[in-house]
């Protein structure tokens, strides 16, 4: 018995050994790597200057084309990333800040994002590796109910996100693989149409009060960042429409251009515009909110 | 720690321990069901005794029938019901008529399916005076209850298992340290082969409609290694568990994908199942006896039943059907004991054929394995007929949060270790077993699925 009871101790130190010594292989890997999501690109950088900075969903990464606003000398970034939601947004703010960055303008996507106070488990995911080297990642999750182990267990993250920020994820990460998220300042254009359209249905739709909304609006007060909140288009067959009536009632300093842009030829699906959709939005927007910088 | 520490002064300490924990871990469940398996454990106990005591052999097998009659009887309302009435409905239906039948809102008890038939081949064995009946109830019921076994086998039998808890256990280190191997081996399988598969498997039969060929065989393949590792890891973790108490239980799966025909296949799949159909219902309707009509219809019938045991589902039946069918051939040249010794590869011919048989026998388990995933024989033929006929080979895109097919090398990689050990129970044990060890651990924590938990296959059944 006793040599058993040996052989678990060693087992168990071996298992514990291991966890240390791959999550530290997995930190080291992704700490080094800047190309493979906006999150990590942000974690990697510092001290820029951006006079406008877009932050959102899928409905900000497919909508806003920063070069349209870099020609009349803006310099901006979209960091919308697909399946964000605002608590997430309002840690990439932080993290920015975090990071050094002056930012001048905040542009924000809240609309159907505002239905809800949840996270979003997948972009979550992404901030995960960071987690020991960055006070704000930490302070901002200190609240979570698997804070405690997701910190202090070693590679109890890697295994809690593993769809994520799994051995797949790591591999790619290791051989510096890009993807797309960074290319066009951060916008990525859809290119189909998907026909025939399906209206979205936004009848289980409530705006309330949204935590993450909340806290961006602390933030930019704070710190000086003029933040513009607005809706973004969605196809004219949207059941409810209603609800952006209701989303001013809740929040009236939210912009509406969910009209901007209405003719089907603009859009992808009905919550998303294609490439050409979006080109035609961000002119909109830029010449309802900006005035060109270019000296003539 | 309280098993060894506590119980080891005698079998009866041992035995209570044991027993609690199984009632504990089975009430983990559903406690309301823990009265069906003590009513399923006390009626073949009573049944047994009074079986062995009758004067008569009228009165031996009314009891024997009487048993057998209430524990398939509970089987039958909890599993097969519905489906029973469903399908006579839709038969009416067809003839013209209309039938509504009254459904029943029924959970299937975990592992009920197991324990009866433990319960059966007891009954079976005394009727037969095989063995003696057990007197000892918390022996008895220990057997019955068994919480390795429990939820989804082996199906143990009375003869290997009772007398390993009429003794007290010894504690054994190499046993524990083999059981520690195998548990961590069966962790191997479920969390990073089977759970792995399953994401794949899962995304492609229920988009098999709009995939191509090539997505559709390595759906397939995958399910394929998804059932294998999850069942046989389940069974790993059972028997690895088992040995930490001193008791070994059946070994239920051979490495059987490496068989070179579909009889050895069955030898080696799931064999506490197999062998139990063959020892109490393909031998007693005659076996191999007879001749060759005969022997057809009860190898048919056997696969039959063990694919309704899987489910109340005609899919299963099909399932079973095909295996039956691709039994046929070997039946009727007598070839079904051809394979029965070990084999050696060189570089001759014979390991060439030998290595094309494995292939061709594993492309048929997975031809098969289609009707078993599929929600109904209709998506199974539809599934066939688009994976025969789309033709198209270049690789797909699927929307899952990981990459197209580069689990195959992770897949491939298996195999080629379960290959190198298939002399072995795992592949832990043996020379620079601590590295082995860590490499398993390593591959555990770092290539499982922790994040979308599927829960094992067979505790449905």
């Amino acid at each position: 018995m006793k040599k058993f009871v040996v052989f678990l101790a060693k087992s168990l130190a071996i298992l514990i050994l291991t966890m240390v010594l791959l999550d530290v292989i997995y930190t080291i890997v992704y700490m080094q790597s800047n190309s493979r999501s906006k999150i990590d690109y942000l974690y990697n950088s510092k001290d820029k200057n951006y006079d406008v900075v877009f932050l959102g969903s899928s409905r900000v990464n497919n909508h806003f084309v920063p070069r349209i606003f870099n020609e009349q000398g803006y310099k901006t970034f979209n960091f919308g990333i697909t399946r964000s939601r605002l608590e997430e947004s309002a840690l990439m703010l932080e993290m920015m800040l975090e990071r050094n960055y002056k930012i001048k303008t905040l542009v924000l996507q809240v609309d159907l994002n505002i239905n809800t106070n949840d996270h979003s488990e997948a972009i979550r995911s992404l901030f995960m590796p960071y987690l020991h080297s960055s006070k704000t990642i930490r302070d901002f999750y200190r609240t979570i109910p698997e804070y405690n182990q997701l910190l202090y267990i070693p590679f109890y993250r890697y295994m809690h996100y593993d769809s994520r920020i799994g051995f797949r994820e790591l591999f790619y990460a290791a051989v510096h693989k890009r993807t797309n998220a960074l290319e066009n300042d951060g916008f990525h254009p859809l290119l189909t149409n998907k026909r025939p359209m399906v209206p979205a249905d936004l009848s289980n739709y409530y705006p309330k009060r949204n935590k993450g909304y909340e806290e961006i609006k602390a933030i930019c007060k704070k710190n000086h960042i003029q933040l513009v909140a607005m809706t973004t288009p969605m196809c004219t067959e949207t059941i409810n429409r209603d609800y952006f009536n209701h989303l001013n009632e809740v929040y009236p300093e939210i912009r509406r251009f969910e009209n901007a842009v209405t003719k089907d030829e603009y859009f992808s699906s009905c919550g998303h515009m294609n490439k050409d959709g979006a080109v035609e939005f961000t002119k909109i927007v830029f010449k309802t909110l900006f005035k060109s910088q270019n000296t003539p | 720690m309280l098993y060894w520490f506590v119980g080891y002064k005698s079998k009866i300490n041992q035995n209570y321990i044991l027993i609690l924990a199984s009632y504990y871990f089975y009430s983990c469940w559903d406690w309301k069901f823990l009265f069906l398996l003590v009513f399923s454990t006390l009626l073949d106990y009573v049944s047994a005794i009074q079986i062995e005591k009758s004067q008569t052999t009228t009165e031996r097998k009314l009891w024997l029938w009487a048993c057998i009659t209430i524990n398939l009887g509970f089987l039958g309302v909890f599993k097969y019901y519905n489906f029973f009435a469903q399908s006579f409905a839709e038969m009416a239906h067809s003839f013209g008529f209309t039938a509504s039948p009254i459904l029943l809102k029924l959970i299937l008890p975990v592992g009920i399916s197991f324990y009866t038939f433990h319960g059966l081949s007891y009954i079976i064995d005394i009727y037969y005076k095989r063995i003696k009946s057990e007197r000892n109830f918390v022996d008895y019921s220990l057997f019955v209850s068994y919480f390795p076994l429990l939820v989804a086998g082996p199906i143990e039998r009375a003869t290997h298992l009772l007398p390993q808890l009429k003794i007290r256990r010894k504690f054994n280190f190499n046993k524990a340290q083999e059981g520690i191997y195998q548990i961590v081996w069966g962790l191997v399988k479920k969390v990073v082969i089977a759970d792995s598969c399953s994401i794949y498997a899962n995304e492609i039969f229920n988009h098999y409609t709009t995939l191509n060929s090539l997505s559709l065989i390595l759906g397939s393949i995958y399910f394929a290694f998804q059932i294998y590792g999850d069942f046989s890891g389940y069974s790993d973790i059972a028997l690895g568990a088992s040995k930490l108490f001193g008791i070994d239980l059946l070994r239920n799966f051979n490495y059987p994908y490496f068989s070179r025909d579909i009889a050895e296949f069955w030898r080696r799949w799931h064999i506490s199942l197999s062998s139990w159909f063959r020892d109490y219902l393909y031998i007693p309707l005659g076996g191999s006896k007879g001749n060759k009509l005969f022997q057809v219809r009860n190898t048919f019938l056997i696969f039959l039943v063990s694919g309704f045991w899987h489910g109340a589902n005609w899919t299963y039946i099909a399932w079973g059907f095909i295996n039956a069918l691709y039994f046929l051939p070997l039946l009727l040249r007598n070839k079904n004991r051809k394979n029965i010794d070990d084999f050696k590869l060189g570089l001759n011919f014979d390991s060439f054929t030998t290595l094309a048989n494995i292939l061709m026998t594993f492309s048929l388990t997975c031809f098969a394995w289609i009707f078993f995933r599929a929600k109904t024989i209709t998506d199974a033929l539809l599934y066939i007929k688009r994976m025969l006929t789309n033709l198209h080979f270049n690789e797909e895109y699927f929307r899952i949060e990981r990459y197209s097919h580069n689990l195959i090398p992770l897949v491939l990689f298996f195999v080629l270790v379960e290959w190198n050990n298939r002399h072995k129970i795992e592949p832990i044990s043996g020379k620079y077993s601590w590295f082995k060890l860590s490499l398993c651990l390593a591959a555990i924590i770092a290539l499982g699925v922790f994040s979308d938990y599927k829960e094992f296959i067979y505790f449905q059944f």
